[in-house]
């Protein structure tokens, strides 16, 4: 089973657990299994088109998932899965 | 309502006017119960962003992780993200609206000629089209 770190603010949506082991050998399987168990976390990650929020990164330990293989990156059960936003900003665009 | 303690109102506010007149950032971690968030520790963070930061800010995610990581061992939550407007108010622009993530509180501290101004805490929606505004208290 893979972990995931749940991000403080979505907590609250998971039975207020830090962290979740599930199953699946893909990230995207674990991300899967982890908004069928807790519904109510989906809306939060992934937007009316299914897919995953322009702001939401996952990581796989220290790896960014855009530069493995993005959804069909493997986990193993000794991996951890974080939840990262994407954060910017400032007073003017350019 | 968020509460940021003296020390790490400090750390923030010294950043901001260190930095200037380019914008800083960092994170707030502390505790968040019954509606009320406290922050107890900022924690500065390089400025990414990859042109005139005068204007425009950006965090690695890796020091997102980082800090979130950090926050977990001190069993500290990450609350949320700070940056300053140099010589501009500490209102949440279109380009921090876009660029928001929905879960944080997001503090804009407005530093004037290097001095500090003032600060807002906003919170971003999830469609990033509006950031309400949430009672902020420092140094406290």
């Amino acid at each position: 089973m893979a972990k995931i770190l749940i991000p403080t603010p979505l907590r609250q949506y998971a039975g207020r657990q830090d962290a979740v082991e599930l199953n699946g050998s893909t990230v995207g399987e674990v991300l899967d299994a982890l908004t069928s168990s807790f519904q109510d976390l989906r809306r939060h990650l992934y937007n009316d088109e299914g897919r995953l929020r322009s702001f939401v990164n996952v990581y796989v330990n220290d790896e960014d998932i855009r530069y493995l293989s993005k959804d069909a990156t493997p986990v193993g059960e000794n991996d951890t899965i974080s939840i990262v936003p994407s954060i910017a900003g400032g007073l003017h665009a350019g | 309502m968020v509460r940021i303690e003296t020390q790490p109102w400090e750390t923030m506010v010294e950043h901001a006017r260190r930095v200037y007149p380019n914008e800083c950032c960092g994170v707030m971690l502390g505790k968040a119960s019954n509606g009320e968030k406290r922050v107890s520790r900022a924690v500065p963070l390089d400025n990414a962003w990859q042109g005139e930061q005068r204007a425009r800010y950006e965090l690695r995610p890796e020091d997102l992780l980082a800090a979130e990581r950090e926050a977990r061992a001190q069993g500290l939550e990450l609350i949320g993200i700070y940056h300053s407007h140099p010589d501009c108010d500490a209102y949440f622009s279109e380009t921090d609206l876009k660029n928001s993530c929905p879960w944080y509180s997001f503090v804009v501290l407005s530093i004037q000629r290097g001095a500090f101004g003032h600060a807002n805490s906003w919170l971003p929606n999830a469609e990033q089209t509006a950031a309400e505004k949430e009672e902020l208290i420092c140094g406290e």
